[in-house]
């Protein structure tokens, strides 16, 4: 019983790790984060060639920042500039930015 | 007219404002397209997303969404569900949405301290 108790805890602690390292830590994302405020942290900031602002993403949802970073990484999506800083990124980097971005949509709620 | 340089400039002003505020899209009809198209997925004011994946559309910058529709519907950027939805879109069925989620509160810029 007691063997059976102790698989079942080691089972869940297991889990929860897991879940824990593939989870976003904000507080690095908000250091990576940094860069990107060059260009969406200005308000109004244009894109050049063709000419648009640049989108805001303070708020966006956590799993749209990731698989669009990804997909900036893998070339699926084009943009010069976002392709160039999606490929110095982790998988944890990009996770740690976009807790970040999620959690500045819930400061100001 | 003693500047006729001057007025050539101020009519060309008034045109290129014309034309701006005529791209910036009729809102109303913006949301009512909204309600039939984009609703289900997106939320009729952008707020909603379907999947974690799909992302917020209220409070993104008008021509932001514009180049975004663009590129979904000439085939730049992929993506199964809405490049099929793009593909019916007319330039002006764009622009009014565009002009419909911009509006909504939402999304912000990043600001850092």
């Amino acid at each position: 019983m007691l063997n059976r108790l102790l698989a079942a805890l080691a089972l869940t602690l297991a889990l929860a790790t897991s879940a824990l390292a593939q989870s976003g830590d904000p507080e690095r994302g908000r250091v990576i984060a940094f860069t990107c405020s060059g260009c969406h942290g200005i308000p109004f900031y244009k894109n050049v060639y063709p000419s648009y602002s640049v989108p805001r993403i303070a708020g966006q949802n956590e799993g749209y920042i990731i698989s669009s970073l990804k997909a900036y990484r893998s070339g699926a999506r084009k943009h010069a500039t976002m392709q160039a800083q999606a490929n110095t990124l982790s998988d944890q980097d990009i996770a740690d930015i976009a807790a970040y971005f999620v959690s500045l949509a819930e400061e100001s709620e | 007219m003693k500047y006729p340089v001057l007025y050539a400039a101020a009519a060309a002003s008034l045109m290129l404002l014309a034309g701006s505020a005529q791209a910036s899209g009729n809102a109303s009809r913006g949301q009512e397209l909204s309600s039939q198209v984009c609703a289900s997925c997106h939320g009729v004011d952008g707020k909603m997303a379907l999947a974690d994946d799909y992302p917020i559309l209220a409070g993104q910058h008008r021509d932001y969404l514009v180049v975004a529709l663009q590129a979904y519907r000439s085939g730049d950027r992929d993506h199964a569900v809405m490049s099929s939805f793009a593909q019916n879109l007319s330039d002006q069925d764009i622009d009014d949405l565009a002009a419909w989620f911009s509006r909504q509160d939402g999304l912000g810029e990043l600001t850092f301290d």
